[in-house]
């Protein structure tokens, strides 16, 4: 298939894009092609300008310079309803859609039948019905959004491009909030848009996904193309260096290391019950020794937060215990958690693990204000010792910044989260709670961070790590235990199962 | 050697300015205004003798920086203002001259005396909203600590400074306490605090008239007929002329309390271990409670100190100008104090200039209504602009969008064009 491509028809070709922000050139000269009828993919780190480019070719933003060509004639779009007309449609990663509305309200909203300012429902639903069969898409046209499974939703996104005749569908980041069940379906979707003609691109930073679903794919770091492959004719390692610019290992390597025998961290039949009263952990146990990483694996939302939350102090345990080595700390503060070694790294670090506006010295202090030497005679902040200690912690765990006086808002998502593990990680924890600790981040950030929570479990550091990503669970745990509504359904040594296994016990056993 | 024994010398010395030109120019000495620039001069040497010169002309960078949006809101509130006159009449730089010479010079004096007790209610405000809280109700905690400290006042017979500190320290006290049940709302129930301090604020200020009339003087001896007994001179708040002869008899040193409490507000805020957890409460209370710190507390000491604020603002009225408690329930020092805040971007050291700023307004204001036929509502409109102005900051980022991109676009067309 790939040999003939190069004479398939050109449907959208940029030339010399360039887009130039404020303080930063987003795109410098980027020059693709798409075919008719093909998948291609955008891969590139975190601000490698795949999203900038994106949103030139949607209308959002006008390049500086450069031109887009449509079927060989030059288009200018002044908004996204410009580009719809011609023909463009997007999936953003976060989904615009009204969430008491139905389905059909949702996909005509903005492109309504009907004459004289009246709307046409009936109509619209047989339209709407229609287009589902024919790209099988099954949705039910009545439900509500928000009664709909994410997976679903992105459903109802796609189907309102298509119901306004696109035939460039640009999926941004489409896998982020997907089951990796999900993952699939989407994936048999899009080849089945291929097929009728719908050319797609996807924007990413996940090798697995331009390896598994796309004809071609361009690299772009810096803002600019270094590299444009036929995923035939490529690997994940060739993908991997071109996107970061250097050599990067995929899977850190890991040393076999004998756990100590005394549990540090014992989970006695836990139940915390979630925001509505429902058990989102419910009968849970588990031991975690010195030196071993137990990594939860599990699709989002089978209690993952409430179970990080309850083992933090954040929220009130129903019945069972926790025991931190040897004494019952169910019913003690966060504060005094922090007190006696337990450490935590929370899955969305802007919420609960920074306060952004403050500066990385006072980021890094958090939670240690309360003590010497941070502290002088009680109530008095030693800033100068803050921020000396936080200049030696950047310097160790590798922050890119020019000064720990900048406020954390102010650095990239991947030196956000090195702030982060420099705080706990340093505070030699007897007990780490990981959760979710790449999300979002690139290859680069990855490997490092992979690296530093290994060389916590090197140090005899007890770890439980809660991941959806199965890569993760895979490349770092020493045991599995998968979490399905609020239980541990199974156990695995990872060298003795995989991933399709591990993602049969996610979804409960049930195909 | 030297460095190391000039460094302290010098921060010594520019303090000292600092305190002499602070204490003349409210004393309406006008040669203290000189003190305070040579102050600001040995202070910047200190910096540049500390950290280079580098940091130097950083720290002045950032200074101009944070000084143009209320400059420029300013400039823009008295255009409009003159604007304003000229479509209703008034001759504007006529009535500008006599607002500023009233303000700044001729009634400097009342300038101060209004800007004292708005220091203390802008601080309460600012405060707060450091904790993310919203202490709309500062205006009755001042009538609280103005109650206070009139029974306080009537009452006490201790030796005078001894008695003048526990007049400020109880009745402060007393109005951080009517600040409890709004806090502990908010802590148990999540109850609004907008809502509950609000109401409070009512309450306490319909309380005066009858805690006057409990305290109160003979009518027949008094034109005014709802104010309570005068305080014994013993409990009253020195005045500047004591030491300093030319300053007018009124004023009263309420002034200097109120910049000493702006900067421990500062020193709370951004040196000690409970205004560290305030603002990280404030800033993101998700984060700061995964990292231990109790959320609950950081609020509750927040509206308790407010309340201490607020109520500071009632004691220096009562101790300081009036010896008296009026029922006056028109001033509002605790609704301007919450523009006072707003101005100032909720920085304790910026409540000490937009405090002066909006005091010297309403002088300048009375004294051009009084010298010519404009109208001192004028005034009001001004004040509005400039909070406006100053507030909604993103009006300066959209216009700097729009001239970046008329600048691109013109470079773009020369670019074509050659």
């Amino acid at each position: 298939m790939s040999a003939q491509q190069d004479t398939k028809q050109v449907i959208l070709e940029t030339k010399s894009i360039v887009k130039q922000f404020p303080r930063v050139l987003a795109n410098n000269d980027i020059s693709i092609k798409l075919h008719k009828g093909e998948i291609l993919s955008l891969l590139g780190e975190n601000g490698a300008g795949k999203s900038t480019l994106m949103n030139v070719l949607y209308g959002l933003y006008t390049q500086t310079s450069g031109k887009i060509l449509l079927n060989d004639q030059e288009v200018e779009f002044n908004s996204p309803k410009d580009a719809i007309d011609f023909g463009l449609g997007m999936v953003h990663q976060h989904f615009m859609l009204l969430d008491p509305f139905t389905v059909t309200e949702n996909i005509i909203l903005g492109a309504e039948p009907g004459k004289f300012g009246t709307i046409d429902y009936k109509q619209a639903r047989e339209e709407v019905k229609a287009i589902s069969e024919k790209h099988g898409l099954k949705v039910d046209p009545d439900a509500t959004v928000e009664s709909l499974s994410v997976g679903l939703q992105q459903r109802v996104e796609i189907l309102k491009a298509l119901y306004r005749k696109a035939n460039i569908l640009i999926l941004d980041e489409p896998t982020a909030v997907l089951t990796p069940q999900e993952v699939d379906e989407l994936f048999e979707v899009i080849k089945g848009l291929r097929d009728s003609g719908v050319s797609v691109i996807i924007i990413t930073h996940k090798l697995e996904e331009v390896m598994a679903i796309s004809d071609r794919v361009y690299i772009l770091r810096g803002g600019e193309v270094v590299g444009e492959r036929k995923t035939s004719e490529t690997s994940k390692t060739d993908l991997a260096n071109l996107m970061v610019g250097r050599e990067v290992v995929l899977t850190v390597e890991k040393e076999d290391k004998e756990a100590g025998d005394q549990p540090v961290f014992k989970i006695e039949d836990l139940r915390v019950l979630n925001q509505k009263n429902y058990p989102a952990i419910d009968g849970l146990s588990l031991d975690i020794k010195p030196g071993e990483i137990v990594g939860i694996a599990g699709v989002d939302g089978n209690g993952q937060s409430e179970l990080a939350e309850a083992l933090i102090g954040l929220l009130p345990v129903d019945s069972g215990k926790v025991i931190h080595l040897g004494d019952d700390i169910t019913d003690l503060s966060t504060k005094h958690r922090i007190k006696r070694s337990i450490s935590y790294v929370p899955s969305d670090r802007h919420r609960h693990g920074l306060v952004l506006p403050m500066t990385i010295g006072e980021n890094i202090m958090i939670g240690y204000h309360d003590r010497t030497p941070y502290v002088k005679s009680g109530f008095h902040l030693d800033y100068k010792y803050i921020n000396s200690h936080a200049a030696e912690l950047v310097e160790a765990y590798d922050i890119r910044t020019p000064d720990v006086q900048n406020p954390a808002e102010k650095l990239s998502g991947g030196n956000q989260q090195k702030v982060i593990l420099a705080r706990e990680f340093s505070r030699d924890p007897t007990f780490l709670l990981v959760s979710q600790p790449t999300r979002g981040l690139d290859v680069g950030a990855i490997e490092y961070i992979h690296r530093q929570i290994l060389a916590m479990r090197d140090h005899n550091v007890a770890i439980l790590l809660i991941s959806l990503e199965l890569e993760e669970i895979f490349a770092l745990s020493d045991r599995i235990e998968v979490l399905y509504e609020g239980r541990i359904v199974k156990e695995f040594d990872p060298k003795q199962t995989d991933h399709k296994e591990v993602g049969y016990y996610m979804t409960g056993g049930k195909e | 050697m030297d460095k190391k024994m000039l460094k302290p010398v010098v921060f010594i010395l520019s303090i000292l300015l600092a305190v002499i030109g602070t204490t003349l120019y409210m004393g309406t000495y006008f040669s203290g205004l000189l003190f305070i620039l040579a102050a600001v001069a040995v202070f910047l040497v200190y910096r540049w003798l500390e950290s280079g010169k580098t940091a130097l002309i950083d720290l002045l960078k950032a200074g101009a920086r944070t000084l143009m949006v209320p400059f420029f809101g300013i400039i823009i509130a008295i255009v409009i203002g003159a604007i304003v006159m000229l479509a209703s009449n008034y001759d504007p730089i006529e009535s500008y001259r006599a607002l500023f010479y009233g303000a700044f010079v001729r009634n400097w004096y009342v300038s101060v005396l209004n800007a004292a007790p708005l220091m203390f209610t802008g601080l309460s405000v600012a405060l707060a909203f450091h904790a993310g809280l919203f202490n709309i109700g500062a205006e009755g905690q001042y009538y609280i600590g103005a109650m206070a400290a009139t029974f306080l006042g009537l009452n006490m017979n201790l030796p005078p400074v001894l008695s003048l500190v526990l007049i400020f320290i109880l009745s402060g006290m007393l109005a951080s306490a009517w600040n409890i049940v709004p806090a502990v709302l908010k802590v148990r129930t999540g109850a609004h605090e907008v809502i509950t301090t609000m109401m409070l604020a009512h309450t306490a200020r319909y309380l005066s008239p009858i805690f006057i009339r409990a305290h109160g003087g003979d009518p027949s001896t008094s034109d005014h007929a709802y104010v309570t007994d005068q305080l014994p001179e013993t409990n009253w708040l020195p005045r500047f002329n004591s030491f300093l002869p030319d300053a007018n008899y009124r004023l009263h040193v309420g002034i200097l309390v109120g910049i000493v409490m702006a900067l421990l507000v500062y020193y709370l805020l951004y040196h000690t271990r409970i205004g560290f957890e305030i603002r990280a409460v404030g800033e993101n209370k998700d984060a700061a409670r995964a990292q231990g710190i109790s959320v609950g507390k950081a609020i509750m000491m927040a509206l308790l100190f407010a309340g201490f604020l607020a109520g500071l603002a009632g004691v220096n009225q009562v101790v300081g100008l009036d010896h008296k408690l009026y029922e006056n329930l028109s001033a509002g020092y605790g609704w301007n104090g919450i523009s006072v805040a707003l101005l100032a971007g909720s920085h304790p050291i910026g409540v000490i200039f937009t405090a002066l700023l909006w005091g010297a307004l309403d002088a300048g204001g009375q004294y051009m209504a009084r010298v010519t036929d404009t109208s001192n509502s004028i005034v009001e409109i001004i004040k509005g602009i400039i909070l406006f102005l100053v507030v909604a900051k993103y009006i300066y980022a959209y216009l700097g969008n729009r001239i970046r991109r008329y600048r691109r676009r013109t470079q773009e067309a020369a670019k074509e064009a050659t």
